[in-house]
C-alpha cells in the first residue's frame, strides 16, 4: 500500500508541474458534472415526482451515482485507458515487474479530471444528504457507505471488463465514451421510468441498476417501485463486488492471451 | 550450466486473412477466414551463465517474439523455455526479479516523471536495499553518465539519454540475465560505444548472461560470443562469428582490371562474381583460401593493370546468411 501511495505521489506532483494543464483538467472534470447536475435539476424541476419519487430522493441517488462515478475515476478508472497502454508498448513493460498488471495500469499516471468530479460530486451528494427525507441511523449510514463502495465497484467492473477487451481490440476504447455517456444519461434517475425491456437492460446487462438506483430506493423506501425483489437490492453491493471480481477473473484471462504490440 | 533453455519454442497467431478489393473486404467482415502464422517455429537453443548471444535475423524474423516469450510477455503456443529454471509466462512475477529487459524502441519508466523518481519506484517495486541501490545507481552514473540528465523528466530526454535511463532501470534489481531488444537504435556513435562498454562491462565485470538483439553488425562484432540467427521463424544458425564467416558466402573479393579483355575470364580455384568488360571481381572458388593465393593464381593467368581486395565485413556474410535461409525456404 506504501508503494501505491508513494507511486501516486509522483504522479500527482508530475501533473502539478503542467499548472494550466492541471487546471483545465479539473476545470473540465467539474464543468462536465455541473452540466450533468443542471439537466437533472432542470428536469426534476419540471417533473417533479419523478416515477413517484420525491426530488430529494431523486437528488440523493443522483449524487450517490456521480460520488461513485468520482471515486471509481480516481481509483479504478485508468483501466478504461487501457487501449492507450497497449499502443505504447507499456503493458510489456509491466509484464517485466514484480506487481500485478492491473495495479500497474491504475498507477500509470494520476487522473486529473477525477478532482474536479469529486468536487463538485461530493458538494452535491452533502447536499443530498441533507435534504433527503431519511433517518440516518449508524446502520443506513453504513449502508450508504457500502453503497458508494459497491457503486464504485460496479463501475470498475464495466471498466475492467472493457479493459479486458482492449488488451485485444483498441476499439473498445469508442465501446467506454458510449457506455460513460449511456451512464450519465441514464444513471441519475429512477429506472423504472424507462421501458421494462431498458430497465431490464440496466439491470441484467449492464449492472447500471446496482450503481445508486437499487441502493437509493432501500435508503429512500422504495422497495414496492422495483422491478426486482427487494433483497436484490438491499444486496447491490455484493452484486457490484462480485461483478468486479468476474471482471478481474476476465482481465487475468484476457492477459495470459495477450499478443504483444509491435514487431514480431 | 545453462541460464536460458529454449526448446521447439513455438508461437503461432491466429489473424483474420484480409481479401483484396471492397467487396472482398465486406466479405471479410461477413465470413472472416482465420489464418494461423507462425512467427517462432520449433526454436531451441541454450545459453551458458555469463554468455552474451545475439539474436539476429531480417525484420520481422521472429527475434522480439522469442525474447517476449523468453521474458514471459507472451505464452508460448508449444515447446519449453526455461529462463533461470523458471518458466517465465508461468512464473511471471519470480522472473521478473530475475531478469531485466530494455526494449530499444519503448520507455519503461514513468513518461512524466524525472528519471531517477522513475529509478526510486523500482527500487521500491523491486525490494532494493537502499545502500545497495545508492552504491549499483553510483556505478551506472560513473559507466552512462545518467546524473548530467536523471533530474529531466523523461519525456524530455534524448533517445540516447532515455534508452541509458532504460538500462540502469532494467539493471537496478541486479538481475542475472538481461535481454536487450535493439538497446542502441538511432543513438549516435559515441552514446553507442558508451552502451556497448557498459554491457561488456556488465557481461565481463557482472558475469550477467546478455541476449542481444540488434542490427547493428559493428556490435555484433565487438560484443557477441556466440550467434543464433533466425529467419521466417526458424533457427538456421548457433555457432561463432568465425564459424558464420566460414560458413556464409565470399568472406573477400579481389577486384582486377585485366590488361587484355578475353571472351572468357576464368582462373581454376577461383570464382568469377562480376564481370564489366575488363573488370573482373573474383571471389573465393574450391581452390584458394587466402587473398595472397588468389592474386597469384590470378597473376599467373592474366596480365593485370589495376588491382584492389576488399574483405567482406559481417554485414556482407549476413546479407549472404539471410540469402541462403530465403532460398533454402523457396
Amino acid at each position: 500500500m506504501g508503494l501505491v501511495w508513494r507511486i501516486t505521489r509522483l504522479n500527482f506532483r508530475a501533473v502539478l508541474e503542467y499548472r494550466a494543464e492541471f487546471m483545465l483538467k479539473v476545470a473540465v472534470g467539474a464543468a462536465w458534472q455541473i452540466s450533468v447536475v443542471v439537466f437533472a435539476t432542470v428536469l426534476l424541476t419540471r417533473f417533479p415526482g419523478m416515477g413517484g419519487w420525491a426530488t430529494s430522493d431523486v437528488l440523493l441517488l443522483a449524487s450517490m451515482r456521480l460520488l461513485s462515478h468520482g471515486l471509481y475515476v480516481l481509483l479504478l478508472g485508468r483501466v478504461t485507458w487501457t487501449h492507450i497502454v497497449v499502443q505504447l508498448g507499456q503493458i510489456d513493460a509491466f509484464m517485466l515487474r514484480p506487481m500485478p498488471v492491473y495495479r500497474q495500469v491504475q498507477l500509470a499516471f494520476f487522473n486529473v479530471n477525477a478532482v474536479g468530479d469529486l468536487l463538485v460530486a461530493a458538494s452535491l451528494f452533502v447536499g443530498a444528504v441533507l435534504v433527503v427525507d431519511v433517518d440516518w441511523t449508524p446502520a443506513r449510514i453504513a449502508y450508504l457507505v457500502v453503497a458508494l463502495v459497491g457503486g464504485v465497484l460496479a463501475e470498475g467492473a464495466i471498466g475492467t471488463a472493457l479493459g479486458s477487451a482492449a488488451l485485444h481490440a483498441p476499439a473498445t476504447a469508442y465501446w467506454s465514451m458510449w457506455l460513460d455517456e449511456l451512464m450519465t444519461a441514464f444513471g441519475n434517475y429512477p429506472l423504472h421510468i424507462l421501458p421494462g425491456l431498458v430497465r431490464d437492460a440496466f439491470t441484467f446487462v449492464l449492472p447500471l441498476a446496482f450503481v445508486a438506483y437499487l441502493p437509493a430506493a432501500v435508503l429512500t423506501g422504495h422497495l414496492e417501485t422495483l422491478a426486482v425483489p427487494g433483497w436484490l437490492a438491499v444486496a447491490s453491493p455484493l452484486i457490484g463486488l462480485l461483478a468486479y471480481l468476474a471482471s478481474r477473473l476476465l482481465w487475468k484471462r484476457s492477459l495470459r492471451a495477450y499478443k504483444g504490440y509491435g514487431g514480431t | 550450466m545453462d541460464a536460458i533453455i529454449a526448446r521447439d519454442l513455438t508461437k503461432t497467431f491466429h489473424t483474420i486473412a484480409r481479401r483484396p478489393g471492397f467487396v472482398g473486404g465486406l466479405k471479410s467482415l461477413v465470413a472472416p477466414a482465420r489464418i494461423a502464422k507462425t512467427a517462432v517455429d520449433g526454436v531451441s537453443f541454450s545459453v551458458r551463465e555469463g554468455e552474451l548471444l545475439a539474436l539476429l535475423g531480417p525484420n520481422g524474423a521472429g527475434k522480439s517474439t522469442t525474447i517476449k516469450m523468453l521474458t514471459g510477455i507472451l505464452v508460448p503456443t508449444s515447446g519449453e523455455v526455461r529462463v533461470a529454471g523458471l518458466e517465465p509466462h508461468r512464473d511471471r512475477e519470480r522472473n521478473a526479479r530475475t531478469i531485466g529487459a530494455v526494449f530499444g524502441q519503448r520507455t519503461q519508466l514513468w513518461w512524466d516523471l524525472p528519471a531517477r523518481d522513475s529509478l526510486a519506484i523500482l527500487r521500491d517495486i523491486f525490494d532494493v536495499e537502499a545502500e545497495e541501490y545508492r552504491r549499483r545507481l553510483a556505478e551506472f552514473d560513473d559507466l552512462l553518465g545518467l546524473s548530467e540528465f536523471w533530474d529531466s523528466r523523461i519525456r524530455h530526454l534524448s533517445l540516447g539519454q532515455r534508452v541509458r535511463c532504460d538500462l540502469a532501470a532494467a539493471l537496478i534489481h541486479d538481475p542475472k540475465i538481461v535481454f536487450l531488444d535493439e538497446p542502441t537504435i538511432g543513438m549516435d556513435v559515441v552514446v553507442k560505444e558508451q552502451v556497448r562498454e557498459f554491457l561488456r562491462h556488465q557481461v565481463e565485470q557482472r558475469g550477467r548472461t546478455v541476449v542481444l538483439t540488434t542490427h547493428d553488425m559493428t556490435e555484433v562484432n565487438r560484443l557477441a560470443e556466440r550467434i543464433v540467427l533466425i529467419n521466417h521463424g526458424r533457427l538456421f544458425f548457433d555457432g561463432s562469428l568465425t564459424e558464420l564467416r566460414r560458413q556464409f558466402g565470399a568472406t573477400w573479393q579481389v577486384h582486377v582490371t585485366l590488361a587484355d579483355a578475353p571472351a572468357d575470364v576464368a582462373v581454376p580455384g577461383l570464382r568469377v562474381l562480376r564481370r564489366d568488360g575488363p573488370r573482373v571481381a573474383f571471389g573465393p572458388g574450391d581452390g584458394a583460401t587466402s587473398t595472397h593465393e588468389a592474386l597469384r593464381l590470378i597473376i599467373e593467368r592474366y596480365a593485370i593493370t589495376d588491382l584492389a581486395i576488399e574483405e567482406n565485413d559481417l554485414e556482407d556474410v549476413m546479407r549472404e546468411a539471410y540469402l541462403h535461409r530465403e532460398q533454402m525456404t523457396a
